[in-house]
C-alpha cells in the first residue's frame, strides 16, 4: 500500500489469499452442523491468518531486498504460490473452488444472496472506514513518521534510531491485513468462486499497480480510495452495461491518470499542503 | 573515561584495507577534525562507529559498552548522531518533520512524544538558522540547506558524540565560515563531542579544532595537536602527492599563517 514503497507489490498475492480464505472457510465448513452463517466469519479469519503469514514472509524477503529486486521477489512468491496450488491440487487445484452453491445450502438462497450483495458492499466500505482509521491513527502516532523514513532512505533511518525491521513488519501486516479483507469480501465472497488462474495472473498484478496509481502511489489511504473507485465502478458498470464495461473502463482510467498524476489522494494531499487536513492524507 | 574508545578496528571490503587497524580515543565534549585524502577511509570508519557495518576486526567501545555488533538503530538511543557525505534528509517530509524524526527515535525515546518532538525540532532549526524553511519539503533544499537540515536533525537525537561526515564540502568560503562558528556554538551549547570530517579545506581545520587525525590508505597516521599536525611533514607529503591543487594551496596558506 505504498507505505514504505515496498508494499504496493505485495499487495495482489493479499487481495489472492484473502479470496482464498474465504473461499475454504466456506467451502470446507459448509456441512458442519450449527455453523450456518459463521462460516463467513470462519472464511475471513482464515483469509486474515493467510495474509498474516504471507506478510510476515514478504516484510521478511523485504528486509534483505531493494527496489526491483523486491517487486520481481514477489512477483516470483505470487507465480509460485499459484503454480504450488495447481500442481499439489492444494484447495482444489487449477479447478479452484466454486462455493456459491455450498453456501445456499448452509445459509439458504436469500441469505446467501444478501450476503453476496448487500454485506459484502457494506463490509467493504467499513474495511475502508477502517483503513482510514488506521491511517489517521498512524499518520499522528510514531509509526507514521518512522514509514516517512524508512520508504525515504532506510540507512538514514537506521542510523536515527528507527527500528526499520519492526516497522516494515508492522506496514506489511497492516497491509496484508486489509488487503485479505478485501480479497475475502469483495473477490471471494461476492464471486462465489476463485480460480488460481484468476487471482495470481500477471494482469491482476498490474490492476493491482493500476488501483495504486489512481488513488496514489506512496500514500496510505491511495490504494484503499483506488480499490473502492476501481472495484465499485467495475462491479457496477458490469451490472448497469453488462459486457461494455472493460471497454468503458479503459478510457475513464486513462483520464483519471492523466488528469490527477499523483493519484486521487495524491491531488488532494497537495490540495490541503500547509492546512490542519494535510496530516490525515499522507 | 573516554566517551568513544576504537580498538584496533579493522573493515575490509574484499581485498581492499579500506580501515587498517584503527585506535582512538575521545572524550566527552571534545571536537576534533578528521581529514585525509579521498578514499583514505574516513566514511567507512563512521560507518563503523554508526553501524552502518561491522569491523571484521577490532572493537568500537562507547561509554564503556562494547557496541561492535550492536544494530545502527540501537546505537542512536544511546547518544550516537551522524550526518552523511550527500546530505540525506527524508525529502517528502517538512523540515519540521525531518527534524522532529530525531527527536522521536533519539536519546529521549520513548519518553518524548509526537507533538513535544515537533516543538522539540524548532529550536533545533532555530540553532542552524532554518527558521525561513521550517515548513518546507526538505526535497526542495539546496545542498547546503539540506546539510543543515541533517545537522538539526542529528542535534534533536540530543546525542553524546555527533559524526559530521563531509562537513564542509562543496561549500563557498562564506558557508565554511558559517558552519566553523555553528560547530563550536554546537559543542559549546549542547555540550556534545563532535567529530567532523572535512576533506580538503585544511583552512578550516585550524580555526574548527583542537587536535586532528589525519587518515591515510585505511590508517590513522597522524593523531595530535593541530598546529603540530599540520605542519608535520608526513601529512604535507600526503597532501602534496593528493590529487587536489587546492588542497596544496590551502595548506601551505595554514603552513605560512
Ligand atoms: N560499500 C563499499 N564497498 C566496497 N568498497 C568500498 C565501500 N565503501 C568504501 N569502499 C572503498 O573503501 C575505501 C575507503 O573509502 P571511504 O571510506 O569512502 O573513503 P573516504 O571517505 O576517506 O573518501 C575506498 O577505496 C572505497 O572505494
Ligand atoms: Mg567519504
Amino acid at each position: 500500500m505504498g507505505m514504505t514503497g515496498y508494499v504496493d507489490f505485495g499487495y495482489v498475492t493479499f487481495i489472492a489469499l484473502g479470496a482464498y480464505g474465504m473461499s475454504l472457510g466456506i467451502t470446507y465448513f459448509y456441512q458442519v452442523e450449527g455453523l450456518g452463517i459463521w462460516i463467513v466469519f470462519i472464511g475471513f479469519l482464515l483469509a486474515l491468518l493467510l495474509a498474516s503469514l504471507s506478510a510476515l514472509l514478504e516484510a521478511f524477503i523485504a528486509l534483505r531486498l531493494r527496489g526491483a529486486y523486491f517487486a520481481i521477489a514477489c512477483i516470483g512468491i505470487n507465480e509460485g504460490l499459484r503454480h504450488f496450488i495447481e500442481g499439489a491440487k492444494l484447495w482444489g487445484g487449477s479447478e479452484g473452488l466454486i462455493f456459491s452453491g455450498s453456501l445456499i445450502q448452509a445459509v439458504g438462497r436469500e441469505t446467501a444472496n444478501q450476503l453476496t450483495t448487500f454485506w459484502a458492499d457494506l463490509a467493504v466500505f467499513i474495511i475502508a472506514a477502517l483503513a482510514a482509521f488506521l491511517n489517521i491513527h498512524y499518520m499522528r502516532s510514531k509509526i507514521g513518521y518512522a514509514l516517512t523514513a524508512v520508504k525515504e532512505d532506510e540507512d538514514a533511518a537506521k542510523v536515527m534510531g528507527v527500528n526499520t525491521t519492526k516497522y516494515k513488519t508492522i506496514a506489511f501486516l497492516t497491509s496484508g491485513l486489509l488487503g485479505a479483507s478485501v480479497g475475502a469480501v469483495a473477490w471471494g465472497l461476492k464471486l462465489g468462486y476463485v480460480f488460481p488462474g484468476d487471482v495470481f495472473v500477471i494482469h491482476y498484478t498490474v490492476e493491482c499497480i493500476v488501483v495504486v496509481l489512481l488513488g496514489g502511489a506512496g500514500t496510505l489511504l491511495g490504494p484503499v480510495v483506488g480499490g473502492l473507485i476501481y472495484g465499485l465502478s467495475k462491479y457496477w458498470l458490469a451490472i448497469i452495461w453488462p459486457g461494455f464495461q472493460l471497454l468503458i473502463f479503459a478510457p475513464i482510467i486513462i483520464i483519471i491518470i492523466v488528469l490527477f498524476p499523483e493519484g486521487v489522494v495524491g491531488m488532494l494531499k497537495n490540495r490541503v499542503r500547509g492546512t490542519a487536513l494535510e496530516r490525515y492524507l499522507l | 573515561m573516554s566517551l568513544l574508545r576504537l580498538e584496533n578496528v579493522t573493515k575490509r571490503f574484499g581485498g581492499l584495507l579500506a580501515v587498517n587497524n584503527v585506535s582512538l580515543e575521545l572524550a566527552s565534549g571534545e571536537l576534533i577534525a578528521i581529514v585525509g585524502p579521498n578514499g583514505a577511509g574516513k566514511t567507512t570508519l563512521f560507518n563503523v562507529i554508526s553501524g552502518v557495518f561491522f569491523p571484521e576486526e577490532g572493537k568500537v567501545i562507547f561509554e564503556d559498552r562494547d557496541i561492535t555488533r550492536l544494530p545502527a538503530y540501537r546505537r542512536a538511543p544511546l547518544g550516537l548522531g551522524r550526518t552523511f557525505q550527500i546530505p540525506r534528509p527524508f525529502g517528502s517530509a517538512t523540515v519540521r518533520e525531518n527534524v522532529a524524526i530525531g527527536a522521536m527515535f533519539g536519546t529521549l525515546g520513548s519518553r518524548i512524544n509526537v507533538d513535544e518532538s515537533l516543538e522539540m525540532a524548532d529550536r533545533y532549526i532555530d540553532l542552524v538558522g532554518l527558521q525561513p524553511h521550517r515548513e518546507k519539503l526538505a526535497g526542495n533544499l539546496t545542498p547546503v540547506e539540506k546539510k543543515m537540515v541533517e545537522i538539526a536533525r542529528a542535534l534533536a537525537m540530543k546525542p553524546k558524540l555527533l559524526l559530521m561526515d563531509e562537513a564542509m564540502a562543496g561549500m563557498n568560503p562564506k558557508d565554511i565560515d558559517y558552519m566553523v562558528d555553528l560547530l563550536i556554538r554546537i559543542k559549546e551549547k549542547e555540550k556534545i563531542a563532535i567529530v567532523a570530517m572535512v576533506e580538503h579545506i585544511m583552512r578550516a581545520v585550524a580555526g574548527l579544532a583542537k587536535r586532528v587525525v589525519v587518515m591515510h590508505q585505511g590508517a590513522t597516521f597522524v593523531d595530535g595537536p593541530t598546529a603540530d599536525v599540520l605542519s608535520d611533514p608526513r601529512v604535507i607529503e600526503v597532501y602534496l602527492g593528493g590529487p587536489s591543487e587546492k588542497s596544496k594551496k590551502d595548506l601551505v596558506t595554514n603552513q605560512t599563517s
